[in-house]
Formats: structure tokens, sequence, C-alpha cells
């Protein structure tokens, strides 16, 4: 599974939940649901080995607050299609890694800064994170109290937030200096250095899944 | 796009997604995850704006998917940012707290729709709650998705503009200059 092309695993990701809300329900939803869990306990092995139990934690608060609302009979068709996104998006996220979807984008002639974009971001995500951790506790060593009523917890998150913006704003000028050192201000295309190889047979597949949800779409319209 | 304000947006959407940890340690039921977005359209315009949203909807949704629908209301922000920053909304807190909390009342009528047709309001643990709160109080299930949304919205948005309020007047002078219109958006053009 991990060795399809990344537009393809998209694909498939894509299409379960759309199926999930285009087909009858209950038992259309019910279907996609079970593809999507089947996926998540098979493709999710070996390093995605919790895929199938993140996927069902996930979706269980949902249900949860499905019941609180609109109790039992409310409930299991709008479940069933959340089940089938969230399990069909977290198995594309453990069979995918972002390194080779950006491969992909760019074998695909997908502008630099798009796929620079994707893995730009993934990987400052967690460095503000934990820099946003360390300032809560740096902050706290200086006395900083998190506590009481609104107006000092807004005082206090004032002093965690400004820190945290300003360092990040800070790096701005670092980063476009890097981008300008690696070429990044010119139009060149680039060559990607391992392009996920992209078969006849996946591109049809992919077409096949469009065609036949643009299909399904008409036909429920009609 | 100059490399600048490429290097911005992945930066604007880990603001989006950071801050999460400083609103955990101060215990307020806000989210502040359009900081980021509203931060750098008032530095850089809309594009740079709507594409952090979208970036952040689609960074979030590798958490949990169900933030994926909700890209609309990021880009809604931006527009409406883009809209403040060139009305020049961000020059104290006197204006900015009002415009946050009118954006409030948009990002609310935004997601009830979004929230009640694909998820029939069982969003996230406290907007389902106050969700069930406004059924309790006899409103439509429609009505009491909105309730659920305006509460958790109308508060967030106005705290998230008096940030990035504080953010552009504490902005260094040189970092400042790089971003032209963000002297625009707290109302000095002209330095």
């Amino acid at each position: 599974m991990r060795a399809l092309h990344p537009f393809t695993l998209i694909g498939i990701a894509v299409a379960l939940p759309a199926l999930a809300w285009l087909l009858p329900p209950p038992w259309g939803g019910a279907g996609a649901m079970t593809l999507a869990l089947a996926l998540c306990a098979v493709g999710g092995r070996g390093a995605g080995s919790g895929v199938l139990r993140a996927a069902v934690l996930t979706a269980a608060p949902f249900w949860f607050f499905l019941f609180l609302l609109h109790g039992v009979g409310g409930m299991a068709a709008t479940g069933l299609r959340l089940t089938t996104m969230i399990a069909s998006f977290l198995w594309l996220i453990a069979v995918l890694p972002p390194g080779r979807l950006v491969e992909a984008m760019v074998a695909a002639g997908w502008p630099a800064g798009a796929a620079f974009l994707l893995s730009a971001t993934l990987s400052a995500v967690p460095a503000l994170r934990e820099r946003a951790r360390n300032i809560v506790d740096a902050q706290r060593c200086r006395g900083l109290h998190t506590r009481g009523g609104p107006r000092a917890r807004i005082a206090a998150l004032r002093a965690l937030a400004l820190p945290l913006v300003l360092s990040a704003l800070h790096e701005v000028d670092e980063r476009a200096l890097a981008l300008e050192t690696r070429g990044f201000s010119g139009s060149a295309r680039r060559t990607p250095l391992e392009p996920p190889s992209d078969p006849a047979a996946e591109r049809v597949l992919r077409w096949a899944l469009l065609l036949g949800l643009v299909g399904l779409l008409a036909w429920r319209i009609a | 796009m100059s490399v600048r304000l490429l290097a911005l947006i992945p930066v604007a959407v880990a603001i989006n997604l950071a801050l999460s940890a400083a609103v955990d340690a101060v215990g307020l039921p806000l989210f502040l995850d359009t900081t980021g977005t509203i931060l750098a359209t008032a530095l850089a315009g809309p594009v740079v704006g709507i594409a952090t949203g979208a970036l952040t909807s689609a960074v979030n949704s590798l958490r949990n998917p169900t933030f994926w629908p909700f890209v609309v209301v990021q880009v809604l922000v931006a527009l409406y940012a883009w809209g403040a920053a060139r009305a020049g909304w961000f020059r104290s807190l006197a204006v900015a707290v009002p415009a946050g909390l009118a954006l409030g009342v948009l990002a609310a009528v935004t997601s009830t729709p979004i929230s009640y047709l694909i998820f029939k309001c069982a969003t996230t643990g406290g907007i389902a709650l106050t969700t069930k709160l406004g059924q309790l109080l006899g409103l439509s299930d429609l009505g009491a998705c909105f309730f659920g949304s305006f509460l958790s919205d109308f508060t967030d948005k106005a705290v998230t503009f008096a940030l990035v309020t504080t953010v552009l007047h504490g902005l260094p002078r040189r970092t400042a200059a790089r971003f032209p219109l963000a002297l625009r958006a707290i109302g000095r053009p002209g330095i």
C-alpha cells in the first residue's frame, strides 16, 4: 500500500469520505466506514500500527456528542460518515510520509514554493510548540501566575504569547535568507531526487475514482 | 510571491497551532487558532493570509481530519483581517476589540452551516455541550448550533484581535519596516 503513488493514496483517502456522504445512508456510510477501517488495520501495520486504534479513539467523542444531541436514531448516519473521514485521513497520514508527497509534487511540476510550504510548515509547527512550552516554563520560573480571575489570566496570556509570536516573526528574515541562497527566487524547475513511480494503472485508477464520484453525485442529485 | 512572504507563511501557521500551549497554561476557553492568519494578513496582505489559513486547516487535519471543512472560516478571517488592516483597525485596543467581536459573529455565522450540515453540531466537546445547552433552552437544532459556535467564537476573536494589535505595536522597527502593510494596519503609514 505504501508503494502506491502519493496522488493515488490521496485519491483513495478523499474518495472514501465522499462515498460515505454520497451513498444512501446508513448502508453507504457503513460500507465506506468498513473499507476505511480495514485500510487502517491493514495499511497501518509497521510504523503506524496504532492507526486503527487512533481512528476509533478520535471518532468515539463524535459518536458520544451525536448521541447527546440527537439520540440513537440521529447519530448513525453522521457518525458513520465522520468515522470514515477520520479513518481515511489517519490512514493516509500513516502511509504517506510528507517527504514523498513533496517529491511527487515537484515531479508533477508544482512550483517549488508549494512544496516548500508543506515541508517547512510540518517542521516549523513542532519546533514552535516546543518553544511555547519552554516560554511557559520560563515565565513561571520568573514568577508569572497563570491562574486567578479572567483579567489576571488574560495578562498572563499576553506575557506568554507575545514573546512566542515576536520570536517567531524574528525567524522570518533568517528563513528568507536561506531560501534566497537556495535559489527560491528564481523560476527554474526543480529536479526531484527520488520521484515516486506513477504507473499507468494508477493514473487510470485516479481518473476512475474521479469520474465515479462525479457520476454518483449526478445520480444523487437527479 | 517574494521569498520573505513565502518564509512568513509556515511561521504564521506555526503561530496558529503553537499558541494552544499558552492558552492551556492559563486555562481560558479560547482557541487563538487564527492569530497567525490575522497577523500574516496584516503584515503581508490577503493572499498570504488565505494561504496561512488553508495550510493551518490542512496541518490541523493531520491531527484531527474534522478540522478540514472549517477552512472556509480561516479564509473568511483572512479576508476580514485584510479589510481591518486597510481600515487601520489595529491602531488601538479600543478599536481592535470591537472589530474582533464583529469577526466573532461573522465566524459563528460561517461555521454554523458547516457544523450543522457535516457534523450535526457534534464538533469539539465545548461547542457540542453549549449546543446542548441551546437545545435545553428551547432553541431549534440550527439555532442551538449557532449558539454553540457564537459562544466559542465571540470572545476568541476579540482576544485574538487584541493580541495581534499588541504584536503589531510591539514589532521592532527593523522588522516593521520590512512589512509596510503593518504600518498601515496600526494607522502609521508614514513612519
